[in-house]
């Protein structure tokens, strides 16, 4: 069966997929990896009348670190992540969010922007990024706008993005010392699995032994987008780190989750299992983060 | 419309003509003939259509041809060499890690994957490898043992 019919675009530019994306109007779908929109065209789910591509834009595919921050380019694969040994040192969390997506085939070819873009509930780079207060930047013809994680999410899949909009790059700042973070994905396989319950969690100490100085807990299938569990978060900051704070770190965020019956797993069984990941990802953070220079 | 796209199929280089809404596993299978690629789930479940481009295990049937611009191709039928069977084929014959067959090339072409990059990779980077590659005869068991033989006995 054939995917249905479209005219193809391959702008080689940011300025040209922008006024490209502009220009054709309401049918354009921008294909980066295209492990969603192609599935979603084999469905019948979309029939776009146009797909501009953006693979062919250097500026989107690299990722780099200067000074304290760190650029994803949008089209960077999720492959290239799971790669990255900046990832590996400093990035714990989103390296094991990248590593834990699909299989080994579906990352060479998924992008970071479309992880993000397609806004669903069970995604695997959205709790990290989060955790480390990431922000996206959307770029049209009218200009350039920046807009943080925590507001990017509307519902499963909808975000605040305008039609002729295109996510360039994610950034996230370097964690301060004495940090770490964590990344768990809850599925019944290892591999090529949607999450039951994912949590991220990041912790930064005042010093190697000390107090919470801040803290971010971020968690994924458990509501129409990726959650903050603030009050969590609260019970932590300016705390001695130790068992009994991060069981009700658990049981906190836990009651802040809002999931759903479905047929991956009942509410009452994610809600359980969002305080068991809470309370093993602050753990690991925490190992991390007294690790860390 | 029909687009012009150029990219080297097993060495060799081609010029085609595909249609935008075309995988590229469909213009493998249907334009070149290569009929080793196989098309199983069509929405990158399976891994039954695992080609590797620019050295990299990927679904073809999520692959637009167009995207394929540019880029090397590898399928099951580029593996042999003029000396004979790859080393891979071979195990997978000798250890009984082919039954119905269906998923071999999509395993042998992720093995080639991990084998190209790294060839001394141990069980555990084999098993992560082949994780999205289903084969619903052997258990895994024979081609994690047949992957392993040839990661072992590598020059």
């Amino acid at each position: 069966m054939l995917l249905p019919k479209f005219q193809y675009h391959e702008p080689s530019s940011l300025a040209e997929a922008c006024r490209m994306m502009a220009e054709l109007g309401g049918g354009v779908r921008p294909i980066a990896g295209g492990t969603d929109l192609v599935v979603n065209m084999r469905r019948g789910a979309v029939a776009p009348e146009h797909v501009v591509s953006l693979g062919r834009i250097k500026e989107l595919c690299a990722m780099d670190l200067s000074g304290r921050t760190l650029r994803i380019g949008a089209c960077c694969t999720v492959a290239s992540l799971a790669e990255s040994s900046d990832l590996a040192s400093q990035f714990h969390a989103l390296h094991e969010g990248a590593l834990s997506l699909g299989s080994p085939l579906v990352r060479n070819l998924a992008t970071a922007g479309g992880n993000m873009v397609t806004a669903r509930p069970a995604a695997d780079l959205p709790p990290p990024l989060m955790a480390y207060g990431g922000t996206v930047i959307l770029q049209s013809s009218q200009g350039q706008r920046f807009v943080p994680l925590d507001q990017f999410f509307v519902g499963p899949g909808r975000t605040v993005m305008k039609p002729p909009e295109i996510l360039t790059s994610i950034v996230i700042e370097t964690p301060s010392a004495f940090s770490g973070s964590s990344y768990i994905k809850l599925g019944t396989r290892r591999a090529l699995e949607i999450s039951i319950v994912s949590v991220a969690s990041f912790l930064t100490l005042e010093r190697p032994g000390g107090r919470i100085q801040s803290a971010r807990i971020v968690l994924g299938s458990v509501a129409p987008v990726p959650m903050r569990a603030g009050d969590a978060e609260k019970t932590l900051i300016g705390e001695i780190p130790n068992g009994p704070l991060f069981v009700k770190a658990g049981e906190t965020a836990a009651g802040e989750s809002k999931p759903i019956d479905d047929h991956r797993g009942t509410a009452e069984y994610r809600r359980e299992m969002v305080s068991v990941l809470t309370r093993k990802t602050l753990h690991t953070a925490l190992e991390r983060a007294n690790a860390s220079e | 419309m029909k687009k012009t796209i150029h990219m080297t199929v097993n060495h060799k280089p081609l010029e085609l003509e595909v249609e935008p809404n075309q995988t590229l596993l469909e213009v493998i299978r249907e334009t070149l003939c290569l009929t080793g690629t196989k098309a199983g789930c069509l929405v990158g479940d399976c891994g039954a259509c695992t080609v590797l481009v620019d050295g990299k295990p990927v679904n073809s049937c999520l692959m637009l041809a167009v995207q394929a611009d540019g880029k090397q191709v590898a399928t099951i039928e580029g593996v042999e060499t003029p000396q004979g069977l790859h080393p891979l084929q071979t195990a997978f014959v000798d250890k009984g890690a082919i039954q119905c067959g269906y998923c071999t090339p999509g395993m042998i072409l992720s093995a080639k994957g991990l084998l190209d990059r790294n060839p001394r990779a141990d069980e555990t980077e084999i098993r992560q490898a082949i994780s999205g590659n289903l084969c619903r005869c052997t258990g895994y068991q024979k081609i994690v043992e047949a992957i392993l033989f040839a990661s072992r006995t590598s020059p």
